[in-house]
């Protein structure tokens, strides 16, 4: 196999090869912009967007031989790529497949090369301008993603965290829908610049104290500091800190503040992955750093964070099927998804993790295509993204009926569907660790149906809408979706294919939490919290088993 | 072969057809306008075939050996749950599979003739088919995952079917309100799942049945986390077979095709939660709380929705309600251990509410769509076959012997009543019950086919086709929209039973069966159901055969009395009291608040939307309107105190736009943070 670094820098390559090279081919730099006009097929294909899908395809070819190489079983890194990076501060630059992160490189290489193929094509309305940098920006956010996942050194994660910001940045403020678009820029900025920081001065503490721990050098390696455990009291801020960055990143409720103005104004391209991949990141960051590192303060604020979970399901269920904006919606039902996500993160035992791991892949897999349908929802009502608009459009497009009608069966987790695999083992996870948080989710389950088949009736069925004027889906908007479609149904059939290769990772990184919150438990719950509350520099309750 | 290989035939070819269908669905009416209803009906006759292959298989073993297990891949086995893509065979399991098919089949026949013409014809038989085997995933499901995989693709299927016609806004609410009241039955059977698997640590139904006659949920007393798996799998039974209070999805249901109510109303998906409850018999019969609460339930809807048919004028609605009420008897049988009895009764309704239906749609035809009671009349001579199919029906479903109804309902209150204790109550509960099914039954007959004929009776007499020319925009009665030629709706020219040979074929068959199926267990004569069901049952303490000569004589004298009463009762107000509801109306002003209480179903509609939908909804509005506005929006970023407007006038302050301004924030922000810990350490 090639070095993980091929995989992680391809993209960004690509992006940057295809600005140069059109800028060395083209002196006006934006070519054809005028016949995509007279075109409305709108097929406009620019030697950026080209050497940008052909750079997202191969990083996705690179990662499915990746999936087919993972030796599944134990927790050990495979691939790993290893170098010192700033050897003062201990900073490696260390890359490796886990089998936390092994599907995850799946879906964000696959969910970028449908969205590359998604801005390639833009049936319908005007390609991207300025593609030089469009595509820049894009196949970096690709790489810093897949950098994200990839990071093995806790300076290196932060750091690829925050270069995936960056282009976002930039793709919503120069690409952005009006009105709205400088708003939600800076509300994005905002958030996630104060969830960053927080991250940043929560990875340096960690750093610095468990080197203080050791006695030694520093060092931001994951896997040595695994074997440094902090002080109590530490890990408990330090979790906050980094607790509030994921959250505002995936996001939860109640710091979902910046989604619906960014839902609104992101391209649909930059939203699809976006809303299928960043989000993504937060939830790992939990399962890869947070969990494994801090396993003390996973313990203490679990009942914190299973109540945010879920209130995010419970408000983001609330506002989706109140809601008439298609994309907020999808963006809500989000909330609503990565709450079930966290629940089965903080459930803190091996159930719920690869329930919720489960369904990180599977939620990115559902909204994509739901929020690329949502563009061709639009372009048959009208330019509308309003479900009042909609109706009826089912008629003179039964294949993208029928599409739409399994994305919609698959978000809603119907049986049968990965999603719901997902969701069982979160709540299995959930209904063993605390009973009754776990019965007032179901009602999230409930919820879920009335939103996803709400949309779709709106949408499709009814009476026709006034401007509606339907179609069948086309030929290329067909070749976007049906690889998804392809993911789901293969996942649908044989989730087992996931389960088995994350298992000994997912059952590693709960471990620690999972004994401390047992031992916990393991005493009268009197003593126990005395003695948590009152030295919080000790590990308390330690019983020996 | 052996048996569990005809097991998944019988799964493959529905999904085959559905496959076929919904891929094919430009070519297959060019070749010919009806070849997806061929390949429907056939998809679902081979699957039929392949029962019957799985029925002499297993009837080839030893009883000891007759429930076989057979899994084709591992489906999802991690962190200790283990679920298997695997089907139990078991005699239990091939019942159902017989009836379901067998039913279906016919089903799909009749709808050859009855959808053509149809705009949705081959996207009808695609659905029709998904549905057929999302039911035969349900009963031939190994494991709890996928009986809940089943389980739920029924309900899919179902919103598809009831919303076929998707232009009618009454049809999508009936649609989503099936739906979303099949999910809360899911949701109960997951949460049951968890609670049993907490105790067995499995997913497989057998080795969860072993490890609770082993001792899983402990000897003696009830096991509380038992009786909650048990209460919990029961709202899963209770919605799927429209049991009080989750039934108000089922008489909406009625917006679908007329064969769909056949199909899905009548004869397999309602019946799954009956299933359900014998298949998980030895967890239920160590809950014997949660028994009691299904008897109970089971006991009331039959009583309610037997009240509720008598005020309904809606023909469909009618037998619906009928519906509920015949499955609340066996709800009430399988949970005091009438298994048998149940699973006979659940076989017998399957035949005559199939034909009732079919029977209604044949009407429904003539009617040019109409199904208002208020409007028919005198079909007797036009429409002969439609109307002795009826009689057959109705006679078996109010329980006249010989007809088969009246030996699967009587065996099941015969085997309450054999509880003794408080089940006497549930006895008497069910001979009213059956003294109100005769009643609505025959006062839907004589309203529909006696007395004077009406303008579409008199025409067929008198050989004209049997349409009246349409107004020229037809409207939807419930709420008067214009009706969508584009999609269709029901009443647009479909056929009658006298002049299409596949109605008839499929109603005749189905008429042989409520006739003479009861013959397969007449009490004290042949026991064929009971020792066929037997191997299923093995570890039941209940499963017997019963022998209490006196008991045995007054059920069958009184099932018998009363049925007759009942029919003469209508025949005395809807025949002999005149075409013009003289009689009736008389009944209706002496009994107001009764006949009120009837005629608004007891009030559930109103009282779900008063509990349920209309705080949801205030709460939705209430975030979106209000919270989302105020508290997200104002007090944490906008507004002019929030983190945003405080940032966006940093950031143009700074005039430096946001990336060198956050570059520049994020360096500060290290050196700052890496300052701190460097004076510390």
């Amino acid at each position: 196999m090639p070095a993980l670094s091929i995989m992680l820098w391809l993209p960004a390559a690509c992006g940057l090869l295809g600005a140069l090279a059109s800028s060395l081919l083209t002196r006006t730099g934006e070519p054809r912009q005028a016949d995509a006009g007279e075109h409305p097929a709108g097929m406009a294909w620019s030697t950026p967007g080209v050497l940008a899908l052909i750079g997202s395809l191969a990083a996705l070819g690179l990662s499915i031989a990746y999936i087919a190489d993972y030796s599944s079983g134990g927790a050990s890194l495979q691939h790993v790529t290893d170098v010192v990076w700033i050897s003062e501060l201990g900073i490696h630059y260390k890359l490796a497949i886990t089998g936390l992160n092994v599907f995850l490189l799946g879906l964000t290489t696959l969910l970028f090369a449908a969205a590359t193929l998604a801005a390639n094509i833009r049936s319908g309305s005007h390609p991207p301008d300025r593609p030089r940098l469009f595509y820049f920006h894009f196949m970096l956010a690709e790489s810093a993603v897949l950098g994200a996942f990839l990071a093995q050194d806790l300076a290196l994660f932060v750091s690829f965290f925050d270069l995936m910001l960056i282009p976002f940045y930039f793709l919503i403020g120069g690409w952005g829908r009006e009105p709205g678009r400088v708003k939600a820029t800076i509300k994005l900025v905002i958030y996630t610049l104060v969830g960053s920081l927080l991250m940043l001065a929560a990875a340096i503490a960690t750093g610095v104290l468990a080197a203080q721990q050791g006695g030694g050098h520093i060092t931001f390696v994951l896997s040595a500091l695994h074997a440094l455990p902090l002080s109590t009291g530490s890990q408990e801020w330090i979790f906050l800190f980094f607790a509030a960055a994921f959250l505002v990143k995936m996001p939860a409720f109640p710091l979902h503040g910046w989604m619906p103005d960014g839902y609104r104004a992101m391209p649909i391209e930059v939203l699809m992955v976006f809303s299928g991949v960043l989000s993504k990141v937060g939830a790992y960051g939990f399962l890869a750093i947070v969990l494994p590192l801090f396993p003390q303060a996973a313990v203490h604020f679990q009942t914190l964070m299973l109540l945010i979970a879920l209130a995010s399901i419970l408000y983001g269920s609330a506002q989706a099927f109140s809601q008439s904006d298609a994309r907020l919606i999808a963006g809500y039902s989000s909330v609503a998804q990565l709450g079930f996500i966290t629940l089965g993160i903080f459930a803190l035992n091996p159930q719920g993790a690869q329930g919720a791991l489960l369904q990180m892949v599977n939620h990115g897999l559902v909204v994509a295509p739901l929020l690329f349908i949502v563009a061709l929802l639009s372009q048959r009502a009208g330019g509308s993204e309003d479900v009042r608009e909609m109706g009826g459009i089912a008629f003179r497009a039964p294949v993208l009926a029928s599409i739409f009608l399994i994305v919609a069966l698959a978000t809603l987790a119907i049986p049968g569907s990965s999603n719901f695999v997902g969701e069982f083992l979160i709540l299995l996870g959930v209904f063993k660790a605390k009973l009754a948080i776990a019965i007032i989710a179901f009602t999230g389950v409930v919820l879920a149906s009335v939103y996803a088949l709400r949309l779709f009736i709106r949408a499709m069925h009814n009476r026709v809408g006034r401007s509606v004027d339907s179609h069948e889906i086309g030929l290329m908007d067909g070749v976007v979706l049906v690889p998804l479609l392809a993911v789901i149904v293969f996942l649908a059939l044989y989730p087992q294919f996931a389960l088995h290769r994350s298992e000994g990772s997912v059952k590693a990184a709960v471990s620690q939490a999972f004994a401390d919150g047992h031992r916990e438990q393991g005493l009268p719950l009197a003593v126990c919290s005395k003695a948590y509350l009152k030295a919080f520099n000790t590990r308390p309750c330690v019983t020996g088993g | 072969m052996s048996a569990t290989t005809y097991g998944w035939l019988v799964l493959a070819f529905p999904l085959l057809g559905t496959l076929s269908s919904a891929l094919g669905f430009r070519r297959l009416q060019g070749v010919s306008p009806r070849a997806p209803g061929w390949i429907g009906t056939g998809a679902i006759f081979l699957s039929f075939l392949a029962s019957l292959g799985a029925l002499i298989e297993l009837q080839g073993q030893s009883p000891a050996h007759r429930q076989i297990v057979s899994s084709l891949w591992n489906y999802a086995s991690t962190a200790g749950i283990d679920a298997q893509m695997s089907i139990l065979v078991d005699p239990l399991s091939v019942f159902m599979i017989l009836v379901v098919t067998g039913v279906s089949t016919l089903i799909h026949l009749y709808s050859i003739s009855y959808m053509d013409g149809d705009r949705g014809y081959t996207r009808y038989f695609a659905y029709l088919n998904f549905f057929v085997f999302s039911m035969l995933l349900l009963v031939l499901a190994g494991n709890f995952v996928l009986l809940i995989v089943g389980w739920a693709f029924v309900g899919a299927a179902s919103y598809l079917l009831i919303s076929f016609w998707y232009r009618r806004t009454t049809a999508t609410k009936a649609g989503i309100k099936a739906f979303v009241i099949n999910v809360v039955g899911d949701v109960g059977l997951v949460l049951g799942t968890y609670f049993i698997f907490k105790h067995t640590g499995t997913l497989d139904l057998l080795h969860s049945f072993h490890a609770t006659a082993a001792g899983a949920f402990g000897h003696g007393a009830e096991n509380g986390d038992l009786v909650a798996g048990c209460l919990a799998l029961l709202v899963g039974a209770f919605a799927k077979s429209a049991q009080i209070p989750l039934h108000t999805w089922l008489p909406d249901a009625m917006e679908g095709p007329t064969p769909v109510s056949s199909l899905i109303h009548a004869a397999t998906m309602v019946t799954a939660g009956v299933y359900l409850i014998a298949r998980m018999h030895p967890l239920f019969e160590l809950a014997t709380s949660a028994q009691d609460v299904g008897a109970i339930v089971g006991a009331a809807t039959l009583l309610i929705a037997g009240t509720i048919g008598l005020a309904q004028t809606d023909i469909k609605r009618v037998i619906a309600y009928s519906t509920m009420s015949q499955i609340g008897y066996m709800i009430m049988g399988v949970s005091v251990g009438a298994y048998a009895a149940g699973m006979f009764h659940l076989m017998t309704h399957a035949f005559f509410k199939a034909l009732l239906f079919m029977g209604a749609g044949s009407i429904i035809g003539a009617m040019a769509g109409e199904q208002s009671l208020d409007r028919m009349g005198g079909f007797r001579k036009a429409m002969p076959f439609t109307y002795g199919c009826f009689i057959i029906g109705g006679l078996a479903l109010s329980g006249i012997p010989p007809f088969s109804g009246f030996f699967s309902k009587d065996e099941i209150l015969l085997v309450t009543a054999e509880r003794g204790g408080w089940h006497w109550a549930l006895y008497v509960a069910g001979y009213i019950g059956a003294f109100l099914t005769a009643v609505y039954t025959f006062r839907m007959i004589f309203r529909a086919f006696h007395g004077e004929p009406v303008a579409e009776a008199r025409e067929m007499i008198e050989s004209h086709p049997p349409h009246l020319p349409h107004a020229e925009l037809p409207r939807n009665p419930a709420n008067g929209e214009e009706e969508d030629t584009d999609v269709g709706f029901p009443g647009d020219g479909h056929a009658i039973a006298e002049r299409a040979l596949p109605m008839r074929a499929a109603m005749a068959v189905l008429a042989v069966g409520a006739a003479g199926s009861g013959l397969l267990q007449i009490p004290k004569v042949d026991f064929v159901v009971d020792d066929f069901l037997k191997p299923s049952f093995g570890g039941s303490s209940l499963y017997a055969t019963h022998t209490r000569n006196g008991l045995l004589v007054l059920g069958l004298g009184l099932g018998t009395v009363l049925g007759l009463l009942g029919i003469a009762l209508a025949h005395r107000i809807w025949v002999v009291g005149g075409r013009d509801l003289k009689a009736s109306s008389a009944i209706r002003a002496r009994t107001r608040p009764l006949y009120e209480l009837f005629v608004n179903k007891w009030y559930f509609d109103e009282l779900i939307e008063m509990l349920l939908i209309r705080p949801a909804a205030a709460a939705g509005a209430f975030a979106r309107d209000t919270f989302e506005r105020l508290f997200v929006e104002e007090t944490l970023i906008g507004g002019t105190t929030g983190i945003v407007r405080a940032g966006s006038a940093a950031v143009r302050a700074a005039q430096s736009g946001f990336v060198r301004y956050y570059a520049a924030l994020l360096v500060l922000g290290v050196a700052g943070v890496g300052f701190y810990f460097l004076l510390q350490s």
